[in-house]
């Protein structure tokens, strides 16, 4: 269950411009968390900027009880978590509904199918939460794993802040930049359109709406599942005030506003409506 | 030892067990905030606007940040008064805290119909009416900024049911004290002020507004001033219990808000930041009292006006 928590800030590190991560002491967080769900952090000390803000867990280490979040520069509220080294920040987490893990040999609507790989895509920034995912995938499905693709793109090689991560899991990593600095010189969107070609069983997909959108689009024309996390500026971050809402439509329903925080902020990749 | 303090007020007879509430529209219906506070130390929990039929509400974005405050065109996205009572209400009742449901609608016939279907509902103790909305097409504001519009929609109500009809006013009108004589003399049984102020923000990287709908309601501390001149001035000039609010964030907003006249206070946009506050500013209250030395809340209740004219 979530709570509200004063958790110890053990380090900032700035691993890109623009990009921070900090490392929290925060057990309990380490111990509930699941991929794709987030933290609602307290970025002032007085009312301005207002209001929290939402970001998603990139990584947990349960023996040692410590989180990762790591974020990008977006305005006020960011900068003022980008100046803090240490002491103590307040957070609500977590919190939201994270990705399902697919297992291998189980039954049931979480089973692995065993028709083919997983894939793991993410875009910029939007790659954060991945790494806690892959850190999970890794863990529920050990050696019986089916093989996981791991296609990871942004604007140039200097932000592709979650290959490494992953490689030291043991994931096979592919890479696409906007500028061709690193990998294949085009959206990360190709490589997907290039692995659904063979049989894939599940995809995950995290990163800018742009991207977002492709990816729905291949899977709908693929027919294959998958689950993608959206962002919305949000406020209470718990359901309350409907404010990050995103329109979503279940198969054969009607269109309908689903709340970002709490729905999701991972949905099925079938649901989302796209404009 | 702390000597007992009376935080007990009758809010036009809505008897609350301290004067803090939260604010429609920012507390859900209560449960999405029990992690983090016991619900039954409220004076009252206010719910969601609730109309006739369910509601799809505003396209997003729905918020933008403004020094201060922010800015949200929700729009009223809500399931209907028949689900809100058949699912929600019984849960809220089990509670034992007063419920004060907040009604809107597109004409005065809505309203009456969401009034008619909530008498007698389980633990609700009064109304809101919500004539100020300003991020609907329809109804809110319409009625909100027209003192015959307003009173019409108090009688109607008024008419149906036999709870406590609040009626909750817009800042957005030429003179806000016209607007509670109005609804006074209509019968209202309380005025809740003020809604949030008009306002919107445009992203000037992309050029367009910043919310889907385009204009939205500005709440926050940056709106507290504003409302607490409102409260200062309809007190003088009406004999109505009021429940005040508008960017209250602790415990000396609150107070802000009762000197000036309020019987009562909701919290709203501040449960954004600190899910606590509203237990946070019942303490607080508590503590003021015995440091001043008041054993009742009620002697506290407009007493600025005593010093201040």
């Amino acid at each position: 269950m979530s709570q509200l928590l004063q958790v110890e800030i053990i380090s900032n590190a700035n691993p890109a411009p623009n990009v921070y991560v900090l490392e929290l002491d925060a057990p309990t967080l380490a111990q509930e968390a699941r991929p794709g769900q987030f933290l609602h952090l307290h970025c002032a000390s007085g009312q301005d900027p207002l209001l929290r803000r939402p970001i998603s867990i990139h990584g947990v280490n349960r023996q040692t009880g410590r989180v990762l979040v790591m974020f990008q520069l977006a305005g006020r509220g960011t900068a003022l978590l980008a100046e803090r080294r240490d002491g103590l920040l307040e957070v609500m987490g977590p919190l939201g509904h994270g990705f399902t893990l697919v297992r291998a040999g189980q039954t049931g609507p979480t089973a692995g199918s065993g028709k083919g790989k997983i894939i793991v895509l993410g875009g910029g920034i939007g790659a954060a939460p991945l790494f806690f995912l892959l850190q999970e995938l890794a863990a529920a499905n050990g050696h019986e794993a089916p093989p996981v693709r791991v296609l990871l793109g942004a604007r140039s090689a200097a932000q592709l802040l979650t290959v490494e991560p992953a490689a030291t899991l043991g994931y096979q990593v592919q890479i696409a930049t906007d500028d061709g600095s690193a990998g294949l010189h085009g959206p990360v969107t190709w490589l997907l359109a290039e692995e659904l070609k063979q049989p894939a069983e599940f995809v995950y997909a995290c990163g800018p709406a742009s991207m977002l959108k492709a990816v729905c689009q291949l899977l709908a024309e693929a027919g294959v599942p998958g689950e993608v996390a959206l962002e919305e500026r949000m406020a209470c971050g718990i359901g309350a005030c409907l404010s990050c809402v995103c329109a979503t439509r279940q198969a054969g329903g009607e269109e309908h506003y689903r709340r970002v925080c709490v729905d999701g902020p991972v949905f099925n990749a079938a649901e989302v409506v796209w404009r | 030892m702390s000597t007992v303090v009376n935080t007990t007020v009758n809010l036009g007879g809505i008897l609350m067990r301290n004067p803090v509430t939260t604010a429609s529209g920012t507390f859900g219906f209560g449960f999405e905030y029990q992690p983090y506070l016991d619900l039954r130390r409220l004076g009252a929990i206010t719910v969601k606007g609730t109309t006739p039929l369910p509601r799809r509400g505003n396209p997003p974005p729905r918020i933008a940040e403004t020094p201060a405050g922010m800015l949200n065109a929700i729009g009223l996205q809500n399931s209907g008064v028949d689900r809100v009572k058949e699912e929600i209400l019984p849960r809220l009742a089990a509670l034992g805290v007063p419920v004060i449901v907040n009604i809107a609608g597109d004409t005065v016939a809505d309203y009456a119909l969401v009034a008619r279907k909530l008498d007698g509902a389980p633990g609700v103790a009064g109304l809101e009416i919500n004539i100020s909305c300003p991020n609907v097409k329809k109804g809110g504001l319409q009625f909100g900024s027209d003192p015959q519009g307003a009173a019409e929609v108090t009688r109607a109500v008024k008419s149906v049911t036999g709870l406590p009809v609040m009626v909750k006013l817009s800042p957005n009108v030429t003179d806000l004290v016209a607007m509670a004589e109005a609804v006074a003399a209509a019968g209202a049984d309380a005025l809740s002020m003020i809604n949030t102020l008009l306002g919107m923000a445009i992203d000037v990287e992309r050029r367009r507004p910043l919310l889907g709908n385009v204009t939205g309601g500005l709440s926050g501390p940056a709106v507290r001033p504003v409302a607490v001149r409102a409260v200062w001035q309809v007190y003088k000039a009406v004999r109505l219990p009021i429940l005040g609010m508008g960017g209250i964030g602790n415990a000396r907003d609150a107070l802000e808000f009762i000197l000036a006249g309020a019987t009562a206070v909701a919290v709203g946009t501040a449960n954004f930041v600190n899910p606590r506050v509203t237990v946070e500013i019942i303490a607080g209250i508590e503590d003021y009292m015995r440091q001043n030395g008041f054993q009742d809340i009620n002697e506290l209740i407009g007493l600025a006006h005593r010093s201040g004219e």
